[in-house]
């Protein structure tokens, strides 16, 4: 146990846990009706919303899952195991107050209204002291592979979203800073693209390239292919970005050019990627494709149905009344469904390792990862989630709040299935289960799809 | 060098039987230098470490997703470990190691499938003695397991795997 902790991050799993925790109560929040589409976009029950899912799941699982996988991908640990807890208790508080702040300023309550820059300095400061912990062992591995150069780029867009947040966070609730400030605002849309695109999808890009050849024994090298997304993924985020946050002072024709080609190049990133993720499906060794990668087949279809909607209405000129559908699309289809598909797979590897490694070897029964989960229950779960995000997609579409509710009952029923499926993975429960069954002959495969 | 020899387990392994003594059988029963052509309804990944310790090689085919076809042939002589002709990560200590007593092709597997045997196969060996193995990839969750038990390990990169040479504490 002593010698397996060194290489596993301590506050991986409980990070997971606030990210799950935070993801069901936004969804209460949105079952209740208090955002979009039954309230506009730019209400505060909204914006709390929109945060809790980004910062609250979002951030926690992905800043939870880079805690462990940095250091596999470096062979380098982090900086300290202690900093993490650091970020964990300066993103769950300062989430706090931001969700606090948007209702102050709703109900007109300056004093609670601070509580919005308050919170999102707690959140910047969480973040730096991320980047420094992962960033230190990625900035020192040498030669650094395909996902760790995107792990780094993917903390720069990170870096970029919470300064302009908390500059949004500013104007809004200082009114001494307004007149400086204020003019950003109109770049919202931008602070959004470089969190959901630049910094989320090139992160999950890089963490689906080490996961999914290491679980279905494909090739990791992802050679041309794998530079291309990054490079291009890279440029078209930052062209989109900078040309967008340019365009709030200046209308000049090349900067509305410049938006387009960045978002252009960032559809060709997508499309690349996601013919390259085919490709390590059909080049795996395992015949058998685990629950978790069948399941993520459904996240990847949302990254390139969010992608040709966003296309679709950026070139019908609908882009403002599909953006929340896109939003949607990519928060719980794309990034929440790689996610919540994937965390079938990490909790159950780390509770074995935790909980198992120093037995390995010196007698006595240890059961395998994948005894540690029963497909068959998860399987129902991952198919009416997907099925919810969906539908509630059409219903935002359509514009019908109580249509798009009823497919979030879906959503929301599915998580709590699923968490409880993460609950049992830890604790042990289908392994009891399994515990008086016939050892297995060493010719059947090791795992059963 | 005589024709493989041919065993279908197929229909066995669709009635829910065990062909893994028939397929031991067959094996001893094999001419020096001859290999198995291995005829399944999936790949079986836990025989080649198996047949690994055995001496053979593994080449698999899957010829619709659920006929695989594997060729088990017996490894050409390996280079000592520590000769200088086989690179190590660390030559300097590697030098003056025995020659590996046992052998794990671990390709194939997923993790964490070759720590277990790894660890597993390092319990049985003598102070002192090596074991060979062959990885998909770098095992980072081995080596603090290693550590907390005393081996030394040396590794290199061969071609899209891992080769590791792992002491057990004399």
């Amino acid at each position: 146990m002593a010698a397996l902790s060194n290489r596993l991050s301590r506050w991986t799993l409980p990070m997971f846990a606030c990210a799950l925790v935070n993801f069901l109560v936004a969804q209460g929040w949105m079952l209740a009706g208090m955002t979009w589409p039954a309230q506009p976009v730019s209400t505060a029950g909204t914006l709390a919303a929109v945060h809790l899912l980004v910062i609250g799941w979002l951030l926690f699982l992905m800043l939870g899952a880079l805690f462990q996988f940095v250091p596999v991908i470096t062979s380098r640990p982090l900086v300290s195991q202690s900093l993490a807890l650091a970020t964990l208790i300066a993103l769950e508080s300062g989430l706090a107050g931001m969700v606090g702040g948007f209702f102050g300023i709703g109900a007109g309550y300056p004093g609670l209204a601070m509580a919005l820059p308050a919170g999102g300095a707690a959140v910047f400061l969480g973040v730096l002291i991320a980047c420094w912990n992962i960033g230190v062992p990625l900035l020192r591995s040498r030669p650094l592979s395909l996902p760790g150069r995107m792990v780094l780029t993917g903390l720069a867009f990170l870096v970029l979203t919470v300064t302009l947040g908390l500059s949004f966070a500013l104007a809004l609730a200082a009114p001494a800073l307004a007149p400086y400030l204020a003019p950003l605002l109109a770049g919202v849309g931008d602070h959004a693209l470089a969190g959901l695109g630049g910094w989320f999808t090139l992160t999950a890009m890089a963490v689906s390239y080490k996961l999914l050849p290491m679980f279905m024994l494909a090739p990791e090298e992802r050679g041309i292919a794998g530079n291309s997304v990054h490079v291009l993924a890279t440029a078209g985020f930052a062209l989109a970005v900078g040309a967008g946050l340019a365009r709030v002072w200046s209308a000049a024709e090349p900067l509305r050019v410049a938006e387009s080609s960045g978002y252009a190049t960032v559809a060709i990133a997508v499309a690349l990627y996601l013919w390259d993720i085919v490709r390590i499906y059909r080049t795996r060794k395992r015949p058998v494709i685990e629950a978790h990668n069948r399941a993520a087949i459904a996240a990847f279809a949302f990254l390139g149905l969010g992608s040709a909607l966003a296309i679709g209405l950026r070139l019908t000129a609908h882009t403002s009344a599909g953006a929340p559908v896109i939003v949607f699309l990519t928060v719980f289809g794309w990034l929440g469904g790689l996610g919540l598909t994937q965390l079938y797979k990490i909790v159950p590897f780390l509770t074995w390792l935790s909980r198992y490694g120093s037995s390995l070897g010196r007698g006595g029964a240890v059961p395998r990862v994948q005894d540690l989960v029963l497909e068959r229950r998860g399987y129902p779960w991952f198919a009416l989630y997907f099925l919810g995000v969906l539908l509630g997609a059409v219903a935002g579409l359509l514009g019908s709040s109580r249509g798009f509710r009823a497919c979030l009952v879906l959503v929301t029923l599915a998580t709590f299935g699923l968490v409880i499926e993460y609950w049992r993975a830890w604790r042990g429960h289908y392994a009891q289960l399994r515990h008086h069954e016939p050892a297995r002959s060493p010719l059947l495969p090791t795992q059963k799809g | 060098m005589s024709e493989p020899l041919t065993l279908d387990v197929r229909e066995e392994l669709r009635n829910g039987g065990e062909p893994l003594p028939r397929i031991l059988k067959a094996v001893a029963s094999l001419a020096p230098g001859q290999a198995l052509r291995l005829l399944a309804t999936f790949e079986p990944l836990p025989l080649y470490a198996v047949l690994g310790r055995k001496g053979f090689d593994h080449e698999a085919m899957c010829h619709d997703g659920k006929n695989w076809e594997v060729l088990f042939s017996p490894q050409a002589p390996r280079p000592e470990p520590a000769s200088p002709a086989a690179p190590v990560s660390k030559e300097s200590c590697a030098g003056g190691w025995p020659k590996p007593s046992t052998y794990l092709d671990n390709r194939g597997l997923e993790p964490p499938e070759p720590m277990i045997r790894i660890l597993d196969a390092l319990e049985h060996l003598g102070p002192g003695e090596v074991l060979e193995a062959l990885n998909e990839r770098d095992p980072v969750f081995l080596y603090p397991e290693l550590q907390a038990r005393g081996a030394a390990i040396h590794t290199e990169k061969v071609g899209e795997g891992v080769r590791l040479l792992i002491r057990r504490a004399g």
